[in-house]
């Protein structure tokens, strides 16, 4: 009688101790990821490793100010990372390859550097090579001067650009529009009987039929979250951190001699026609995929699935026409 | 008879100065907007001043990390990230003074990022400093009254 009630106090204490134990010791194994501003350290770790198909849970938290995490080119809702709390997100990946994780709130004038990656290793059916960008298929010098040599006297619209549209030798397909820039249709234009009015307003109808009122939405979105702090919210390059990266230029220039003496320009101004008249989609595409052109212009290939920077270009474009609501 | 007819004079006084309206001719509500630029760890302006009654705008623009605004005793509130002006838009219909602070933990010294509402002129100031002169004088009359009714002023006022 003794044993067995030892015994079923023992069985009591370790079915206590399992029940309260096992999900602890799992959620401490769970790795926390620290933010914390570029300046300070950005992501620790931020290398994370995982499996194709397995789950992977991570647990995130700040040190200083609101951060946010989402992994780049994943359907995934971005989660915010407060300081003083902990997030819990589980991830499942089905390609395998190296994905870039990064900064969704903006925390300071270094928050797109806040870049982590995530390794996925094992073995995947689909082997679908990836395919060169538009700009190096083109073969387009995303560094060289693009402005066009004539701007319009009024801003382009596409709804009286539609009427002439009929009857154009030019095409109007997505191919077509992806690797000219509004001038060059402009120019194309010229041994028509049209005016230079009417032939801008043909470039405008041309750009507001390879987008919808869905892709300018979400590239106004996307426009909001990621651009607009350094390009403004009006387009005009003169974002909260446009001064402040002016400055960094500044002295960047002072310090920097000889070989490494570099220019550092101000954020693009959208508003500015010579620039917008001149660039193609294509070179845009260039333009944030990659970054640099020796600003402070983030990668954003890595991140942005393709779609969506057609539908970030499609935006931009919205500065310099008028589109029919 | 005297120190009676003085007591209530008195009471009348600190009754007028405590209740009756200020401003004669109410100023009539107008909208008004206010661009308020928020950084690690202050507002710009972060005094602000509105008539009852007013439609209020307040854009918040961040131009380091996330900030908040929340104000105090309306019990609303909105978030900035720097690129996206946030708006907050309400009737201030409450008066008063209230403070409004960061709602968003921006960094080391974010508990003291506030700044300072004031919805109409600070009526209990003035109406304070009145009643603290009828209680001087009351004690100045007093003096020269019996002992018994010295009491009955002090307590009320």
């Amino acid at each position: 009688m003794k044993r067995l009630e030892l015994l079923s106090r023992i069985l009591i204490t370790l079915a206590i101790v399992g029940a309260v134990g096992t999900p602890l010791y799992f959620w401490s194994r769970t790795p926390l990821i620290h933010a914390r501003i570029a300046e300070n350290g950005g992501w620790t770790p931020d290398v994370i490793r995982a499996n194709v198909g397995e789950p992977l849970h991570l647990k995130l938290t700040s040190d200083d100010v609101v951060h946010g995490f989402a992994v780049g080119q994943m359907d995934m809702q971005s989660v915010d990372v407060l300081p003083g709390k902990v997030t819990d997100l589980t991830l499942i990946f089905d390609k395998p390859g190296i994905y870039t994780f990064y900064c969704t709130r903006w925390c300071g004038l270094n928050h797109w550097r806040m870049r982590g990656t995530i390794e996925v290793g094992g073995s995947s059916s689909d082997t679908q090579p990836a395919s060169a960008p538009l700009y190096v298929t083109l073969k387009i010098n995303i560094d060289a001067p693009h402005n066009a040599p004539t701007i319009p006297v009024q801003k382009p619209s596409a709804l009286r650009g539609q009427s002439f549209s009929t009857q154009l030798p030019i095409t109007n397909s997505t191919n077509y529009y992806r690797a000219n820039s509004p001038y060059q249709v402009f120019d194309e234009l010229s041994n028509t009987s049209l005016t230079e009015t009417e032939r801008w307003d043909v470039a405008a109808y041309l750009w507001q039929s390879n987008t919808t009122a869905e892709s300018l939405a979400n590239g106004q979105r996307l426009y909001a979250q990621n651009c607009a702090a350094c390009h403004g919210e009006n387009g005009a390059g003169d974002g909260v951190f446009a001064d402040d990266l002016t400055a960094l230029g500044a002295t960047l220039q002072r310090s920097m001699t000889g070989d490494n003496k570099m220019t550092m320009q101000t954020p693009a101004d959208f508003t500015d026609p010579k620039r917008m008249m001149g660039a193609s989609p294509a070179l845009l595409q260039g333009k944030i995929l990659r970054g640099g052109m020796g600003t402070g212009m983030p990668m954003w290939g890595s991140i942005f699935t393709e779609e969506q920077i057609w539908d970030l270009i499609a935006y931009l474009y919205s500065f310099q026409f008028e589109y029919q609501k | 008879m005297h120190s009676r007819f003085f007591l209530l004079i008195l009471i009348i006084a600190g009754l007028v100065v405590a209740f009756v309206p200020l401003s004669f001719r109410p100023i009539a509500p107008q909208e008004r907007t206010f661009r308020i630029g928020a950084r690690q760890f202050a507002y710009s302006p972060s005094e602000l001043k509105v008539n009852p009654g007013d439609k209020v705008t307040i854009q918040l623009v961040s131009t380091d990390v996330v900030h908040g605004l929340y104000i105090d005793g309306y019990d609303i509130s909105i978030e900035a990230d720097p690129g996206q002006t946030a708006a907050l838009n309400f009737f201030a219909d409450k008066p008063g003074s209230f403070r409004f602070r960061c709602n968003v933990t921006c960094g080391a010294m974010h508990p003291f990022m506030i700044g300072k509402l004031t919805v109409g002129s600070n009526q209990w100031l003035y109406r304070s400093i009145g009643l603290s002169i009828i209680a001087a004088i009351s004690l100045f009359f007093i003096r020269s009254t019996r002992p018994s009714d010295r009491q009955l002023p002090i307590t009320i006022y």
